[in-house]
């Protein structure tokens, strides 16, 4: 039998009463192989998925989700234009 | 952790926000049902997310953002055996371990309660940060 993270979507229902991903621009820094990400990415109208962990990250890539942008880079390489994303979510990664 | 969220900051729209995710800095559980039977030495853990609590802070009082909402959630990890569950910890969690006193402590309260799955508890929190306008961009 596999390990199962929050079944009872605890954490996703936490982050909707904070936050909407519903067609915004997100930025996830600590994507790891996308356990969080894939639980709303399908509400965003993009996500750059980062991680340092460049074996986390791949598992994520091989997902081929359209409107994900997976990078292997920690916050502290990351490039990106000004201003460019709605959301930054910091998973578990501070 | 501060530098994390000063450089973020200038990545995100001025009305945009900022979110973070981590577990606080309570004593995280092994439990079978409702039934506490031991506790995951997480080694530094602890001090780790205390100092993330502690980023986010300063980032405020300097002015950087402002908070708008703070929620906590308790987030289970379920194994299939208590064996599964530790080597999982082990291997997925930085520097942590389940003791053999709480493996035996488990083990005798899955024969009290068949058919259930021992499963790892962690109190997490979301925060929520709005970007205050004038404090620089951080780019």
């Amino acid at each position: 039998m596999a390990i199962e993270e929050d079944p009872e979507g605890s954490e996703l229902r936490a982050l909707d009463r904070v936050v909407s991903f519903a067609s915004r621009r997100v930025l996830e820094i600590g994507s790891g192989d996308g356990r969080l990400t894939l639980r709303y990415a399908s509400k965003a109208a993009s996500v750059i998925a980062i991680d340092p962990d460049e074996e986390a990250v791949a598992g994520l890539a091989a997902e081929r989700l359209p409107n994900v942008e997976v990078r292997a880079v920690g916050a502290e390489g990351l490039e990106l234009a000004a201003h460019s994303v709605d959301v930054v979510l910091f998973a578990w990664s501070l | 952790m501060v530098d994390a969220l000063r450089r973020v900051r200038g990545m995100v729209t001025v009305d945009g926000t900022v979110v973070d995710v981590h577990p606080t800095a309570s004593a995280s559980a092994i439990e079978v049902e409702t039934e506490v039977t031991g506790y995951i030495d997480a080694c530094d853990a602890p001090l780790r997310h205390a100092a993330a609590d502690a980023a986010v802070a300063a980032a405020v009082r300097d002015g950087l953002y402002a908070i708008e909402q703070a929620v906590e959630f308790t987030f289970y990890t379920y194994g299939g055996t208590i064996d599964e569950l530790r080597e999982y910890i082990r291997d997925s969690w930085r520097d942590a371990r389940i003791d053999e006193a709480t493996v035996g402590r488990t083990r005798d309260a899955l024969r009290r309660f068949p058919g259930s799955r021992p499963r790892s508890r962690e109190r997490v929190v979301v925060t929520s940060l709005r970007p205050r306008r004038g404090a620089g961009n951080g780019v």
